[in-house]
């Protein structure tokens, strides 16, 4: 239960929806105080509060710098470092300066239900022990809130479950869930029946990750625990198998012969051109587009805002946005600034995608016809279409 | 070239060179974060085996073969014939290893 915490940020509106959240966690005495200037923060005795959200960056001052003043005065307090951006040094100098958790600001009301509901998992007297070495046994707790808590924060962590009957790992890299085993079964199948041992209610001992394991889960974590937590809600099946995605029907299959219910995606034979604008329409003078397949537009959203001969407009906007959050993560993993430009080379079809601060182009050309002369020409035209 | 390696298929690292900028540990999110691509890609009906991603004149070469992922980190950018070259280079050396990239 919590009684006392201080808000710290230079964001009022998000102040306001926090504090709300937080006086959720308590009693009808529960304070939550909101202060948005940093230096008047450092005239209050921090050790009056159990709980200290502070933003990483604050008008007046540096709060990971901040974090470390407060934390040397108050070690008993529990902090929780707020960033507008997830980046891994902003998150590794947070917990070296002893934020007990990082957390990605929220935006929606479905995002601050989920904060709130991670921050309760750190009063819970059931939470992951951080020094489980010595333990035989973690303590019981709620699976779905624990795998929540860690991946909000963008842990690395194995979590060693163990039920009445059983045991299972499910490994968390940076925020995601990426594999999940136990005895028998692996990947998506076996996180969806982890959850539900025992009710959701287990043992839980959280192992620190030292090797990146290998990845069986590609979905992101939220839309994994969305699916956990509805498992009367018997939506379609996506598996993956040998990189193919593959959909079965809701009804379970009776019997190895039912199997045959499984159903590739159509093929793409039927495209459906005229998307506007098309290629050979565009180039009015400056460099003309190259003769390619399809190529789209999308901004840094992922909305699809131009294209011609897509097939399926949405699922061309996906993958283009996924790709490049992709490679923004690879940008920081090498500590560059920004990615521009990806070639992807196939032994049918090449793809290229340039990237700029407004948005990011994708052009499918087919191997057989394709130089690299052309290649050259469509990353020019993008130049030009930019300015 | 600022840092090379080979990924297996179970992420693990199986050798690699690197200046001290880049750890290992990112050699291997890198590595998962470009298989991850690729293998979105064959989801989507549209299978690669080698990238090339610039970052300025900085260039981040992969492919996949059977076993794993190859990577190359550059301090220049790229072209095909450069490309040509590079794989003219490591493919035997991967080979001598045991390790095919076709």
């Amino acid at each position: 239960m919590l009684h006392q915490a201080l808000i710290l940020t230079s964001n009022r509106e998000y102040a306001q929806a926090m504090r709300q959240g937080l006086l959720k966690l308590g009693h009808a005495q529960t304070r939550i105080d909101v202060e948005l200037d940093a230096v008047r923060a450092m005239q209050l005795a921090p050790q009056q509060y159990e709980l200290i959200l502070l933003d990483t960056v604050l008008d007046a001052m540096d709060g990971l710098q901040l974090l470390l003043l407060i934390k040397q005065q108050s070690p008993g307090s529990k902090f929780i470092v707020v960033s507008d951006s997830v980046d891994e040094t902003s998150r590794a100098v947070a917990y070296q300066n002893g934020a007990d958790f990082f957390l990605e600001r929220p935006r929606t009301p479905e995002a601050f239900a989920l904060a709130v509901e991670a921050i309760r998992g750190l009063f819970d007297p059931g939470r992951i022990d951080e020094t489980p070495q010595d333990e035989e046994e973690g303590p019981v707790m709620n699976i779905m809130d624990i795998v929540r808590m860690r991946c909000l924060s963008g842990d690395s962590v194995l979590l060693l479950v163990r039920s009445q009957y059983q045991t299972g790992d499910i490994f968390i890299f940076r925020g995601e869930i990426f594999h999940a085993q136990y005895p028998g079964k692996s990947g998506e199948s076996a996180f969806q029946d982890m959850v539900h041992w025992d009710g959701g209610v287990v043992r839980i001992k959280a192992i620190k990750l030292t090797h990146i394991p290998p990845r069986t889960i590609e979905i992101p974590y939220r839309q994994l625990l969305d699916a956990a937590g509805k498992p009367e809600v018997q939506g379609p099946n996506i598996r993956q198998k040998s990189g193919e995605l593959f959909v079965i029907t809701s009804e379970p299959p009776l019997d190895k012969a039912a199997l045959s219910v499984m159903q590739e995606a159509p093929p793409r034979q039927e495209m459906t051109p005229v998307f506007f604008p098309t290629p050979n329409l565009v180039a009015a003078g400056g460099t003309p587009l190259p003769q390619l397949n399809s190529h789209w537009k999308v901004n840094l959203s992922g909305d699809l805002l131009e294209g011609s001969q897509m097939a399926e407009p949405d699922r061309c906007a996906f993958i283009t946005s996924f790709i490049y959050r992709k490679m923004a993560d690879v940008a920081v993993a090498l500590e560059l600034d920004y990615f521009n430009q990806l070639t992807l080379l196939g032994p049918h079809l090449q793809q290229v995608l340039v990237a700029d601060n407004m948005g990011v182009r994708h052009a499918v050309f087919d191997t057989a016809w394709t130089t690299e002369e052309l290649r050259r020409q469509y990353v020019k035209w993008c130049c030009e279409q930019s300015f | 070239m600022i840092a090379a390696a080979f990924v297996s298929d179970e992420g693990k690292l199986t050798g690699w060179c690197a200046n001290s900028v880049i750890s290992p540990d990112n050699l291997c999110f890198i590595a998962e974060t470009c298989r991850s691509i690729l293998s979105a890609n064959r989801a989507e009906q549209r299978p690669a085996h080698t990238g090339i991603a610039a970052f300025g004149n900085r260039t981040l070469v992969f492919r996949e073969g059977a076993s794993g992922l190859f990577m190359a980190y550059l301090d220049s950018p790229t072209d095909d014939a450069v490309l040509e070259w590079l794989f003219d280079q490591v493919t035997p050396l991967l080979e001598s290893e045991g390790i095919k990239l076709d």
